[in-house]
């Protein structure tokens, strides 16, 4: 137990310093705040539970809100630790020397999944735990709520990790074989994630027959049963909440049977996955024909960068998803029936078709984000532009352009899916466009200036480069931000046409993109210089 | 080709890992830049290179203040880090093509540079491979050919001696040697005192941040009966 709990000491306090390095805080306070900058997204998230509450109590089932936002969360825990997983798991830089420690692996993989379960208790603290604030304040507090909502929220996490860590350590070690192994690596766990999601929807569409149904609803708890019906955990946890002992005898059971699972088969994931993918040779050692070509500097930049993010799963993974989620979503959705043609055929939705193409269009920059991490995905490899003939304009400036790239290509992406499903004219096509543009460039150039002021270039995990960093939150809190000035403007102007709007906020982002540039290549180019390695 | 003057680095405004280094290398030159772990090598490599800047004192390569004009500095010299820490999802051969794009070598000279510098590090059938297949010796050997590339005017080396077989020793201490005979100069660091006892002109040794000699071998050895490694032991010993 004291290998164990040294282990996940050293993970966890590598997990919050990676989190807080290069805040430039010494103050123990200040530190303290810098790791509570999060808890600012759970306003939203009150938000969101809130009128969810007031639906569930209008029938007066109140509790379901704790059974609807308990399955919501497990699905985006289930998604979110996916990619963690891998990383911590496969592409750490640490598993080499804990492999030589005198441990069993059952501790080591345990303690490396106690990051996974921070991470995602974070996530369940947002919007699972904001529901039982919710309900328990609203319904009456009690000290035995109180207990059984801490016992729920800190379980939370558990079983979509271990679900997770279950299926994807064998899926590793079998797709991650041969020389294109890091392709192979993505595509499958895209495919993966887009089965796990079809699954999902499928079992949410299917029909139950009217006798059960009817079975089910004249139960005292019949709306309960319904809802968690695919999930019972969240049956038991609900009612684990409202007080029954043996429910929540059942969700503590299962939980512990998971854990007792994963501690049996420790040992075959380790030799099988870990150490299976880990003796893999990473590098193409075919034989190729030895080229020399002129490119311009730039060219060279650009493609060292975007470079960069395909030669590492993690960062790839990332980038697919956060960019290609919309396009993911929607196929899935499209094609289990979800989403229809006609619902965008509506006359009422026509008014807001221009805001609907643009935000879809706009969707990679907004939740992208990839200047906020441009110079930390470098790592230790950073001192290689720091030394080339290069201005330091430049070597910001090519950061900036890589992003672009793969903002805009995804965006085209989606403009011409979008183009073809949704209902969208020449102008609507031209005035979105504009917008995005402006968007992105300025959301892409104000990003680095976060990166600039928090380049943490000592990461052990690629996950901590591209996820577990402050940065990333940062640059969402812009976003939220910028959302709220643009959801307030459109409130107090609501006379306004669709046209006239975006047109203001496009031009409004392009004054933006201006100062932003001022910024960046005005004052943050000294701050780059001063990056210490 | 390379002046130090005053030269000091502090980090948190309390630890000053380099203290008032003032330095002069000449064209032609090889110079040995020794000193226990910890002395402020690195540091002063990596201010000298750009990588990190000085808190005080000014760096000048072939007369180009680096701090004022770090681009016209930094086309005089080529760098070979320490730690063989590249970039290294890419193919030998896209390496060694990045960095004379970036030092704008033209094909011919390229080809002919690749060819020489590779083979004779014996890599040049693996430039097809991608670098994370590379041993550490090989990459150690890649940001070698890859500096080496420019036909810099000064060439800075950060221990670049570790992880290298004898073979491939040899071919360095040989290559820094020409480059030298042909007008360039060479600045590097070293734990291997007989390397810099048989190879350089001058020795620059540094203790504590301070640079302590900076002398031809022979001066600093101060009598005949001594070796080098004995006189440094000496003048690092801490009281």
């Amino acid at each position: 137990m004291r290998k164990f709990i040294a282990l996940t000491k050293i993970q966890v306090k590598d997990f919050f310093s990676k989190y807080t390095q290069h805040a430039n805080v010494k103050n123990k306070w200040l530190g303290m705040l810098t790791l509570a900058i999060p808890a600012l997204l759970i306003l939203p998230a009150f938000q969101l539970v809130n009128r969810i509450y007031d639906t569930f109590f209008l029938i007066g089932f109140p509790e379901l809100t704790m059974t609807y936002m308990y399955l919501g969360t497990v699905m985006m825990m289930f998604f979110a630790c996916i990619p963690f997983i891998i990383s911590i798991f496969f592409y750490s830089r640490d598993l080499k020397f804990f492999a030589t420690l005198p441990v069993k692996v059952d501790v080591i993989i345990f303690s490396k999944l106690a990051s996974v379960y921070i991470y995602l208790f974070v996530i369940g603290c947002f919007f699972f735990g904001t529901s039982i604030v919710v309900y328990s304040t609203t319904d009456g507090l009690t000290v035995y709520r109180l207990i059984a909502g801490l016992i729920a929220l800190l379980m939370a996490p558990l079983l979509p990790m271990i679900l997770a860590t279950l299926i994807i350590i064998p899926f590793m070690s079998v797709i991650g074989k041969g020389n294109k192994r890091n392709l192979m690596v993505i595509v499958g766990n895209v495919l993966l994630l887009v089965l796990i999601m079809s699954i999902q929807i499928l079992m949410a569409r299917v029909e139950m027959d009217p006798e059960s149904l009817n079975r089910i609803l004249l139960q005292e708890d019949g709306l309960l049963r319904l809802l968690g019906r695919n999930f019972p955990p969240s049956i038991w946890l609900t009612k684990m909440i409202q007080g029954s002992i043996i429910d929540g005898g059942l969700f503590i059971l299962l939980n512990a049977v998971f854990l007792y699972i994963l501690k049996l088969v420790s040992q075959l994931l380790y030799s099988k996955g870990l150490l299976a993918f880990n003796q893999e040779g990473g590098g193409m050692t075919g034989k190729g024909k030895i080229y020399y070509k002129t490119r311009s500097k730039g060219l060279q930049m650009m493609k060292r960068h975007i470079g960069i993010i395909f030669s590492n799963p993690i960062f790839l993974l990332n980038t697919v998803l956060v960019m290609f989620l919309p396009i993911i979503l929607f196929i899935i959705m499209s094609f289990t029936g979800e989403l229809s043609p006609e619902v965008f055929q509506s006359p009422a939705i026509a008014p807001y078709m221009l805001y609907i193409y643009a935000g879809v269009i706009t969707a990679p920059a907004i939740v992208g984000n990839l200047s906020a991490t441009a110079i930390t995905r470098e790592g230790k490899t950073f001192w290689e532009t720091k030394v080339l003939p290069i201005t330091t304009g430049e070597n910001i400036r090519y950061r900036i352009y890589a992003t672009l790239m793969i903002s805009f290509t995804a965006s085209i992406l989606l403009a011409i899916a979008g183009g073809m499903y949704l209902p969208v004219t020449f102008d609507i096509i031209i005035r979105a466009a504009i917008f995005c543009i402006a968007a992105t460039l300025f959301l892409s150039t104000i990003d680095i200036v976060i990166n600039i002021e928090r380049p943490t270039l000592n990461w052990t995990s690629p996950t901590a480069a591209v996820k577990n960093n402050l940065n990333v939150i940062l640059s969402l809190l812009i976003r939220v931000a910028l959302g709220g000035i643009v959801y307030f403007s459109y409130r107090l102007m609501p006379d306004f046409a669709a046209n006239t709007m975006v047109a203001i906020y496009s031009i409004a982002l392009l004054l933006l993109y201006g100062i932003s540039n001022y910024i960046v290549f005005g004052i943050y180019k000294r701050k780059f210089d001063q990056i210490n390695l | 080709m390379l002046v130090l003057k005053n030269v000091s680095k502090t980090y948190d405004k309390t630890k000053k890992a380099v203290d008032d280094i003032s330095l002069e290398v000449k064209k032609g030159e090889i110079i040995g830049f020794i000193g226990p772990n910890g002395a402020g090598k690195t540091t002063t490599i990596k201010m000298i290179t750009g990588i990190i800047a000085p808190t005080e004192g000014v760096i000048e390569i072939n007369g180009v203040d680096i701090s004022k004009a770090p681009v016209d500095a930094k086309k005089n010299f080529a760098y070979v880090p320490d730690h063989p820490t590249i970039f290294d999802a890419i193919k030998g051969i896209d390496y060694l093509n990045f960095m004379a794009d970036m030092y704008d070598v033209s094909i011919e000279d390229r080809k002919e540079r690749v060819e020489k510098f590779t083979k004779a590090f014996q890599i040049y059938h693996a430039l097809s491979q991608t670098i994370n297949s590379y041993s550490h010796g090989m990459r150690q050997k890649l940001l070698i050919s890859g500096a080496l590339l420019s036909n810099p005017k000064l060439f800075i080396l950060d221990e670049p001696m570790v992880g290298l077989d004898p073979h491939s020793a040899r071919v360095l201490k040989d290559l820094m040697r020409e480059h030298c005979e042909k007008g360039g100069t060479v600045f590097f660091s070293s734990h291997g005192l007989e390397v810099v006892e048989n190879l350089c002109d001058r020795v620059a040794m540094i203790h504590k941040g301070k640079l302590i000699a900076c002398d031809v071998v022979e001066n600093i050895k101060q009598s005949n009966d001594k070796t080098l490694e004995e006189v440094f032991l000496e003048m690092t010993k801490d009281a």
